[in-house]
């Protein structure tokens, strides 16, 4: 079942100079306008004219508003070579593709090195916003993996790069509803944050006389995966979106599950933008896949045309929609938690160009059987 | 209010909200409402009190209107505390308020699941307060979950599974203060993989005044939470779902056209009440402000500040 909240983007002011990225009010999720001066970056924002008209297709199947063309069905991956020779940057998932939980899925190693041995780009996407960059590069090196920190991209980064890009103001704070990878990145891109996990330890006792104060100076509330959630966080996090004028509601990404081990699913960042939009009743900027900021960003920072990329992922509604709606090739593996019943269901709309076991199977010339 | 459900509420109301402007309570008018209606059914948090503190002038104000002959009910989406419970909070703020004329979203959600047949093999897991607890149990039903479940914390080792009992057949889910990740994945899990799991939510509201001071974050962000890991939408028991109504009218041999709902809340409490037919009175002492009923699309048939101004109007 794919849902996602479907965000249509009314662009209402003109006065906005076009840097990097263009609001493309086609594309339903959040691709960056990156705003030349921010005197009051709330202004901003709303002379944006973002009005969020959040639908939350949550009973349908279908990828609402989406693809105007019907795609056709997903192709088992035959040849291989030729799709490695077609592209020259490969963007993966992380979670079901490379490893699950922290374990590593069979062939990684080989894939990845032959892959580079051919001249291709690596790039690693994830809407896992645990960990920062920096957090990341020693889990692939504890892993074995060669990979470096500028290669990734974790829906954390991809909170504080959003925020740098809209010249968000140094002396604003940042609320955050998540996990230590968030705080590591804001801190990184000089932004002040109050919250993270140590707010998981608060305590609020609903008694007369209670009243639970919030910084006025917070302008952006940034919510994803967190294990360390409760109704502390979500109060104060709704306060400053609801009384702080001209706050931003940012969710890092929408996934509903997530591997947290490689044993079974676990509620995702879906869950705790969820319970946001459910207490302040707005929807929020997505900077995770699909959303394509950070392709839109990648791109612009490796200098790489869409068209020369492959997107791969485990997820439909999120890697697969991300690679589409950047225009990329796409390939699903299903070492993760899509199974070639759901791909095929007639209840699934989103088709990848390609689909696969798992990523070694790069590694075999012939067709492998799926 | 949630698109969705404003859209789903739209499509099913067949009597779409007026688009006439309320009108302003006065003692014409005041007077012509108490003499065309023989219950009122009034709203809790925002109406009669503010989290536990009364709200001026009601005492006197229910009294007038029971000597009148007036039947009263109170209709809350609050789920945290039963029926019995809400009687207690009524005696201790001096009310007098008898369980019969309480209708929780905790005695909502129960009530479903008898209506529904649900077998009383399965379980249902709560994601709330005592008060749904507490109502399933005296349903007949196994319930677990709850405030306890508050403590709980999950373990993310390799080898470690968190485990979810494969009975439950049905998940409510309403306010909880006490919300954290062990409840949320465990809802989750039921929902997701217990075959033909029910996820019923007692309502939606986004905030209310569960203190007297200032607003709190309602069931709509519990709820939006598990819809949010779910992919699902739940069945609503609570205002403005008129699933309630159908006890209430059990209980009174009137038609709706005879009763007036007041309640605090657009998109529950008054909604509620034109999704049943009833007349419609906004209080402002509540989550609305004047300025948010200037929108001419949800109007209530009269607003004034407070329920006291019955009282003093007439």
């Amino acid at each position: 079942m794919v849902t996602k909240a479907v965000v249509s983007v009314s662009v209402a002011a003109t006065s906005i100079t076009c840097s990097r990225f263009v609001i493309n009010p086609a594309h339903r999720f959040l691709c960056l306008k990156k705003l030349s001066s921010f005197n009051s970056f709330s202004a901003s924002a709303s002379a944006l004219g973002i009005k969020w008209r959040g639908v939350n297709n949550c009973s349908s199947n279908k990828s609402e508003g989406f693809a105007t063309t019907t795609r056709a069905s997903a192709q088992p991956l035959e040849n291989a070579d030729e799709l490695i020779a077609s592209v020259e940057t490969f963007i993966f998932d992380c979670d079901g593709v490379i490893w699950k939980g922290d374990k590593l899925i069979d062939g990684v190693p080989e894939t990845l090195d032959m892959l580079r041995s051919k001249g291709k780009r690596l790039v690693f996407v994830t809407n896992n916003s645990t960990k920062s960059r920096k957090q990341y590069g020693k889990k692939f090196e504890t892993l074995g993996l060669n990979v470096s920190e500028d290669e990734i991209f974790a829906s954390s980064f991809a909170a504080a790069a959003y925020l740098k890009s809209i010249n968000f103001p140094k002396d604003k704070k940042v609320y955050v509803i998540g996990e230590d990878g968030i705080l590591k990145e804001l801190e990184l891109a000089g932004f002040q944050f109050l919250g993270g996990p140590e707010d998981g330890g608060k305590k609020i006792e609903l008694k007369p006389g209670f009243l639970m104060e919030h910084d006025d100076d917070v302008g952006a509330v940034v919510v994803g995966f967190d294990r360390y959630f409760n109704y502390y966080k979500v109060q104060y996090g709704t306060l400053c979106i609801r009384e702080n004028p001209g706050c931003l509601f940012i969710a890092t990404n929408r996934d509903a599950v997530t591997h947290l081990t490689d044993a079974q699913e676990w509620a995702g960042g879906g869950s705790m933008v969820g319970a946001i939009c459910g207490s302040t009743q707005r929807e929020p900027l997505v900077v995770g896949k699909p959303s394509t900021f950070m392709m839109d960003y990648l791109a612009d920072k490796f200098g790489i045309l869409k068209s020369q990329i492959c997107m791969v992922g485990d997820r439909l509604d999120t890697d697969i929609l991300f690679g589409q709606n950047g225009g990329c090739k796409t390939l699903l593996v299903l070492s993760g938690v899509t199974t070639l019943s759901m791909l095929q269901s007639p209840s699934n709309s989103i088709q990848p160009d390609f689909y696969t076991n798992k990523i070694s199977d790069f590694l075999a010339p012939k067709a492998a059987t799926v | 209010m949630e698109q969705g459900l404003k859209e789903a509420m739209e499509a099913t109301n067949p009597n779409p909200s007026s688009s006439a402007a309320a009108e302003l309570l006065n003692g014409v008018n005041a007077k012509a409402l108490l003499d065309s209606v023989d219950a009122f059914l009034f709203d809790c948090d925002g109406v009669i009190w503010k989290g536990d503190k009364l709200i001026d002038g009601i005492p006197e104000t229910l009294e007038m209107l029971r000597s009148k002959g007036k039947k009263l009910v109170f209709v809350t989406n609050n789920s945290t505390k039963s029926r019995i419970q809400y009687a207690n909070k009524f005696r201790t703020l001096g009310l007098s308020v008898s369980q019969d004329e309480i209708f929780s979203s905790s005695f909502a959600a129960a009530m479903y699941l008898k209506v529904n047949q649900f077998p009383p093999q399965k379980k249902v897991y709560v994601i709330g307060g005592e008060g749904i607890v507490q109502e399933l149990q005296h349903a007949g039903f196994t319930a677990f979950g709850g405030p306890e479940d508050g403590e709980k914390r999950a373990q993310w080792k390799s080898n470690c599974l968190f485990e979810h009992d494969k009975d439950v057949g049905a998940v409510v889910v309403g306010l909880d203060p006490d919300i954290n990740y062990y409840k949320l994945q465990y809802g989750t899990l039921c929902i997701r993989e217990n075959p033909g799991c029910l996820f019923i939510a007692t309502n939606r509201d986004s905030v209310g005044h569960m203190t007297d001071l200032q607003e709190w974050p309602g069931a709509g962000c519990m709820v939006g939470a598990i819809c949010g890991s779910t992919e699902r939408e739940p069945i609503v028991v609570g205002k403005p779902s008129t699933f309630m109504m159908d006890f209430l009218l059990q209980k009174f041999n009137l038609s709706t056209c005879r009763m007036c709902m007041v309640g605090d809340r657009l998109d529950t409490d008054i909604l509620f009440g034109q999704n049943a037919g009833c007349k419609t009175l906004l209080v402002l002492s509540g989550v609305t402000t004047k300025s948010i009923l200037d929108d001419p699309s949800n109007q209530p048939d009269y607003y004034t500040n407070k329920v006291s101004d019955l009282l003093s109007l007439i």
